[in-house]
């Protein structure tokens, strides 16, 4: 989950507003297509596609409930905001050192701070 | 909108002049960092080429060119913005970058903004199936929880 690759996965998937509003509603608990297509008011075909994605990213998993495996179910995977949650925070990390770095160079006295460059 | 990332320091500089180093010196100040970088190649060495119409690329070890990103905005001394990606995300998923110059005093408050998407949390691409904003911003708070990191500053 926390592999660059599949983070992208996740970016890619949370890039769009229905499948944020999708894992919205999953985070309360597991819901049924159906359920997630009239709630973000989709056609079955487009909230299918939405879920596909997620599923692809990592962040949604199908489930069938024990009465029926006809239905599918679908729910947030366990640990699969924590990715997300890593790479901003290995960002955050990496902002800090580089602009630490950034205020060495600016202050290490080139340029004396208000001359013009070349 | 929120940010995940959030960082800023003071340095001791005009804003003009620290946006200069920013942009023309990036490549001078830019620390590679081997456990976390932007290819498989290593992070090479980054240049803002065009200016305001170019973008932000690396130059690799092996002689390729990665761009990292466009440039979105370019006012000097005030604010820079580009997009951001890792050559392990997929081709079309961007993330974006704010770079504000703020003078404070005699020097220059630097902060760098790091959106994971365009826009978070919340906009109405289509009126239906969204809630009320009561509950967009329980989400919009869910989402910050989640994603943000704490905000670091220096003097």
């Amino acid at each position: 989950m926390s592999s660059p690759a599949s983070l992208g996965r996740v970016l890619t998937a949370l890039a769009d507003p229905h499948r944020r509003r999708a894992v919205e509603l999953l985070r309360k608990r597991p819901r049924r297509a159906g359920e997630l297509a009239d709630a973000l008011g989709l056609s079955a075909p487009a909230m299918s596609k939405h879920l596909r994605e997620l599923r692809k990213s990592g962040l949604v998993e199908e489930t069938h409930p024990d009465f029926d495996a006809r239905v599918r179910v679908y729910s947030l995977k366990a640990g699969a905001i924590e990715g997300l949650r890593e790479w901003v925070d290995e960002m955050d990390l990496r902002w800090a050192d580089e602009l630490a770095s950034f205020k060495a160079h600016v202050e290490r006295g080139r340029g004396k701070g208000f001359k013009k460059r070349a | 909108m929120t940010s995940s990332v959030l960082v800023a320091l003071r340095v001791k500089a005009s804003p003009e002049r620290a946006f200069d180093a920013f942009t023309r010196e990036i490549g001078e100040w830019w620390r590679p960092d081997p456990l976390f970088a932007i290819t498989p190649d290593g992070d090479g060495v980054l240049a803002f080429e065009g200016g305001e119409n170019g973008s932000l690329v690396t130059h690799l070890a092996n002689g390729k060119v990665f761009e990292i990103g466009r440039v979105r905005e370019w006012r000097r001394g005030e604010r820079l913005a580009f997009d951001w990606r890792q050559s392990t995300f997929a081709p079309h998923q961007l993330t974006r970058v704010e770079v504000t110059f703020t003078a404070v005093g005699g020097e220059t408050r630097v902060t760098v903004r790091h959106f994971g998407w365009s826009e978070i949390p919340r906009e109405h691409v289509a009126r239906h199936g969204f809630p009320d904003p009561t509950t967009q911003i329980r989400a919009a708070e869910w989402w910050q929880r989640s994603l943000d990191s704490l905000s670091r500053r220096a003097t």
